[in-house]
């Protein structure tokens, strides 16, 4: 979808439906979100819907943010303390690696 | 290259048709492949991992021919190339020099044994020096004074290096074709001259031996249940088989427990063995010995038990996977407990062991008892007896057999286990007073050559077969002591001990095919045809294995020639013996007996195998952990907890490395021609309306 | 070797190649599908020559080195003379293909020159017939090992890799001599390709003495990249304007629209 067609509202309209996909766990369209709006929101000269698109790509883009901070610090921890935990560790992991702890 | 790339395709597309993959003459042309590898590898028990591990794609390094120990210190500190891959001789395999090439391990990318042809002189046991320390029955419960091998250290010889572990690969090679090949590389490429470093292009090898567990069975045997992932996989196996026994009277093996008027000896001899490396056992000291005496005296006693036959059972037992914390001994005991085999505890009478009997000296044997159970004078009565039996039975023969110290322990026994349950009269027959005499206990040399087996060199192989040589006349006499003393043990009486003799041909078959080779005729006339393809050109692999749906290959060596040395012939037809009965009618057989239809010799003048119906009171029993099978304690300190990590490939090559300057002038020139060819084109192209303007049109190159 | 070895030789072998393709051809359409179907014609060659080749050693004596050595240069020949006769397959398709083109399209001209075909179809010959020469060799370059242990030379994977390049720049500089000739019907320049491309086979039977087979690959694939040249529009007074920079005046000497 070309988004220099789109009337502006639809393009509100789109933006409102990723951001708000987003809270079903879908960091995904968050980051889709902020790429894809982020001319329409800062860099297009101003027409009424961009005080909205701005304030939802500013949104995803936070709700992003929070998300890669939680994964990165969970992902770290994980592999760094995975083989301590033992069982636990285990249970928590979808492939175990063969070889090591 | 034209030429060279019509060559490879039709290569590479006949290949791909009629051989199948991996056939490639670059490949050929850079990888020498060894035939002959040995690797040792990765076992875990409740608490520990021991063995060898290579990384996932294997462990790459320059190859370095050890000379002596003190050669090390071009590996572990001088040599500019690390990491390296040490060649050892068999006489620099030792604990020093592998545990400085442990602790240098990040200079070590692992090491190969070239296994000499024939025995060094010095003594190697790679095995602790208190076999079993923790499972048998001197434990500080029982008495703190003999726990630990604190009275006799019984393998001082050994140096533990089996149950070291190693993060690098170790393999053990041949001295053959293939370790010409790698020392005549070493020579060519990587010698030191004069302490300067050799030039590049070096000799490399490469091994392969990634195991999939670790840490400890717990571990692994949870990683085992866990299979949720996209592709579950087993990461490890108890070790494990079957036991095999058989009994002189036939028994009910159907009803399991208590038989109210059975009263059994046990006669026992353990049938497994190891060695630092996986598929080398060759265990002919410490078990061989042991248990083809015990077969010859279960043949010995066929007709006298059949004719007249002694109020008490004999139970002729053979014990697998002792070696690894007493896992077939542990096993019918715990099966005998819980009312899990043909008959219990209560039903036992007394033990006979047989151990390491094949270099006695002054042809004495020992009679090994338990103090601890003897201070209970009814034991220490029934003991006395069984001692006076024995001496009885070896009066007119060539063996002469005294007791050690009283105070001296049992040596590591199945029997032991037996004691461990409750105290049961019992004698260990060994030919050592105190250590073992047994220079290479658990190692690859315990093999035909240290028991002085050897033939004359211009017979052939049915010839070597029947020669009886002087261990098999050794072994024979102390077979025939011990089926007197079981004789007259079980109450048969003494009138008939002269009848009662072992055969000397029988136990020269017997050595000829477990120590050298077991593909041999006589093999082949005692097993079904279906197993033809079970017997071997080596000598026999006594490692225990893991525990799965075939037994391993001494379990089926031992089980068919106890059928055909206890069992007797009997008329029935070849679908009636493979359905284990008598004949059609016959529904009870099967739970006494056991039916197997032999191929049997081909007679003089004829062409066709002469099968026929052997029946025979053998059966076997599982030797799997009861930590294992029925209690899944994985950090049981009761029972054998050993178990086997998988793997996927075993193998090793050498090739040439070329240098790192070399490796990134390629890279350099590669990328020094893309960036001039960008370039160029990019001038070209721009430019093409005027280069190629001569004509109606641009062409080459347009734009 | 490594990694570094085979990113080393892919360079060398296709290094030319991807910036001739990047620049001149991936950016039309049309260019990209001849080069293709011209890729596939070379790959049919192959085909038929492997398919010769594989009952002919069924049917020869394998012990025998010497009949082996000759089932080897009558194979090479016979790829050779077969890589041509498709390469003229390929250009009287492209002729009636142009017709065809030239129907169809609303323009006056074609869309795509014999001489742009030329140089197109000949780079599609090149990069199959490189792509197949050097892949199993840089599939075993990215292992640890290099080439030496029964004493070959180390420098196997290097050489291997310009021979490549030579391979594919002959094959296009070939494409547009043949196709030039055939246009002109002067048919001893035909006869000069093919012997080229044999010539050039043949040399590596000099392996592995490789710079006895590469110094004079190298002198052909010049000699051939100059004719090729002159043959495609080239000439020196062309030469000399665009290295002096005079190619401003000139176009405006010329002007033309494209």
């Amino acid at each position: 979808m070309n988004l220099e067609r789109l009337p502006n509202e639809e393009k509100l309209s789109l933006c409102r439906k990723y951001y708000l996909g987003g809270f079903a766990f879908l960091p995904f369209l968050w980051l889709v979100n902020v790429v894809w709006f982020f001319r329409e929101a800062f860099v297009k000269p101003a027409y009424t819907e961009q005080l909205q698109i701005k304030t939802y790509v500013k949104r995803s883009a936070f709700g992003l943010l929070l998300w890669v901070a939680v994964l990165t610090t969970w992902i770290t921890i994980f592999q760094h303390f995975r083989a301590e935990w033992g069982e636990v560790g285990d249970y928590l992991s979808f492939t175990i690696p063969l070889g090591i702890p | 290259m034209d030429l060279l790339s019509n060559k490879w395709i039709v290569n590479v597309l006949i290949c791909c048709f009629f051989i199948g993959v991996g056939c490639n003459s670059v490949e050929k042309k850079i990888y020498v492949h060894l035939n002959y590898t040995v690797p040792c590898v990765r076992l875990l028990n409740a608490t520990h991992q021991i063995g060898c591990q290579s990384s996932l794609s294997g462990n790459v390094g320059v190859l370095h021919v050890l000379e002596s120990e003190d050669n090390l210190d071009w590996v572990l500190s001088k040599g500019p190339n690390p990491p390296y891959l040490v060649i050892l001789e068999a006489a620099l395999f030792t604990r020093s020099i592998m545990m400085k090439l442990k602790n240098g391990s990040n200079r070590v990318a692992g090491v190969a044994v070239v296994a000499p042809n024939t025995n060094p002189t010095e003594p190697f046991s790679p095995y602790t020096t208190c076999p079993n320390e923790n499972t048998g029955v001197y434990t500080e419960k029982y008495d703190p004074a003999y726990a630990h091998c604190n009275v006799t250290v019984w393998n001082p010889l050994g140096n533990g290096l089996a149950y070291e572990e190693f993060d690098f690969p170790i393999f053990s090679l041949k001295d053959d074709n293939d370790t010409q090949v790698i020392r005549q590389c070493f020579l060519d490429h990587n010698q030191v001259v004069n302490g300067s470093a050799p030039q590049y292009p070096l000799c490399a090898m490469q091994l392969y031996s990634h195991m999939s567990a670790v840490t400890d069975t717990a571990t692994c045997m949870r990683r085992n249940d866990i299979n949720f992932s996209i592709s579950p996989e087993g990461v490890c196996d108890p070790l494990g088989d079957s036991n095999v026994w058989a009994s002189s009277r036939p028994i009910n093996t159907t009803q399991k427990g208590h038989k109210n008027s059975e009263n059994v000896i046990i006669a026992a001899a353990r049938l497994d063995s190891r060695s630092f490396f996986f598929d080398i056992a060759p265990g002919a000291q410490s078990s061989v010995t042991g248990f083809v005496s015990l077969l010859a005296a279960a043949h010995a006693l066929r007709n006298a038990t059949q004719e007249a036959p002694p109020n008490r059972t004999i139970l002729y037992t053979f014990f697998q996977g002792e070696t690894f914390d007493y896992i077939g001994s542990s096993r019918m005991v715990y099966d005998m407990e819980n009312n899990q085999f043909a008959v219990d505890l209560d039903n036992v009478h007394s033990v006979l062991e047989v151990g390491q009997v094949g270099l006695r000296s002054d042809s004495q044997l020992w009679l090994h008892s338990d103090p601890v159970s003897r201070r209970n004078s009814s034991v220490n009565d029934e003991v006395r007896k069984l001692i006076e039996n024995l001496q009885v039975a070896s009066k007119d023969l060539n063996v002469t057999v005294n007791q050690p110290q009283a105070s001296q322990p049992l040596p590591p026994s199945s029997f032991q286990r037996f004691l461990r349950a409750r105290p049961i009269p019992g004698i260990v027959i060994e030919d050592h007073q105190s250590v073992f005499t047994n220079r290479y206990y658990e190692s690859m040399y315990d093999n035909a050559e240290y028991l002085n087996i050897s033939y004359p060199s211009n017979l052939t192989a049915d010839e070597q077969l029947e020669h009886i040589t002087e261990t098999a006349t050794a072994l024979t006499e102390v077979a025939t002591m011990v089926a007197r003393a079981l004789y007259i043990q079980a109450g048969g009486e003494e009138s008939r001990l002269p009848s009662i003799t072992a055969e000397a041909r029988l136990v020269t078959r017997m050595l000829y095919s477990l120590l050298i080779k077991s593909n041999n005729s006589w093999f082949q006339e005692i097993i079904p045809s279906e197993f033809m393809s079970r017997l071997t050109e080596k000598p026999t692999n006594f490692y225990v294995g893991v525990a799965n749906w075939q037994s391993s290959e001494p379990t089926f060596l031992v089980q068919y020639l106890l059928a055909n040395l206890t069992g007797t012939v009997v008329n029935v037809t070849k679908e009636d013996c493979q359905h284990q009965r008598e004949d059609d009618k016959d529904k009870e057989s099967h739970h006494l007996y056991h039916y197997m239809w032999v191929q049997g010799s081909v007679p003089p003048n004829g062409t066709q195998r002469e099968s026929f119906c052997v029946r025979s009171t053998v059966h076997l029993s599982k030797a799997l952990s009861p930590a294992f099978d029925p209690l899944k304690e994985y950090t049981s300190t009761e029972y054998s907890t050993w178990t086997e990590s998988r793997w996927k490939t075993i193998k090793g090559r050498i090739f040439l490395v070329a240098s790192h300057e070399l490796e990134m002038l390629t890279l350099g020139v590669g990328v020094g021609v893309l960036v001039t060819s960008l370039l160029l084109t990019y001038l070209i192209s721009s430019k093409a309306d005027i280069l190629f303007s001569s004509g109606r049109e641009p062409t080459n190159a347009t734009y | 070797m490594t990694a570094s070895v085979f990113f080393g030789c892919t360079f060398i072998a296709f290094g030319p190649a991807i910036a001739l393709f990047l620049f001149t051809i991936a950016r039309e359409p049309l260019r990209v599908i001849f080069l293709i179907a011209g890729a596939f014609f070379w790959l049919v060659s192959l085909l038929l020559s492997s398919l010769v080749w594989f009952i002919s050693v069924q049917i020869s004596n394998k012990d025998s080195a010497v009949q082996q050595k000759g089932l080897l240069i009558f194979g090479v020949v016979l790829s050779v003379l077969l890589q041509e006769t498709f390469r003229f397959a390929y250009y009287k398709l492209l002729k009636k293909a142009n017709e065809g083109l030239l129907t169809l399209s609303q323009e006056e001209t074609m869309p795509i020159s014999i001489r742009q075909l030329a140089y197109v179809s000949g780079l599609g010959f090149g990069f199959m017939s490189g792509a197949f020469s050097v892949v199993n060799i840089l599939a075993d370059s990215v292992g640890p090992g290099t080439v030496g242990i029964h004493g070959d030379s180390q420098h196997y994977f290097l050489s291997s890799a310009f021979m490549t390049m030579a391979i594919i720049l002959l094959h296009m500089f070939w494409g547009v001599v043949f196709f030039d000739a055939c246009e002109k019907q002067r048919w001893w320049a035909v006869a000069a390709v093919v012997v080229s491309h044999l010539i050039v086979s043949c040399l590596t039977f000099q392996n592995p003495e490789y710079v006895a087979s590469l110094v004079p690959t190298y002198i052909i694939l010049f000699l051939m990249g100059v004719w090729a040249f002159y043959s495609a529009g080239g000439s020196l007074r062309n030469l000399k304007l665009c290295l002096t920079c005079k190619d401003k005046d000139f176009l405006l000497a010329n002007h033309r629209p494209r």
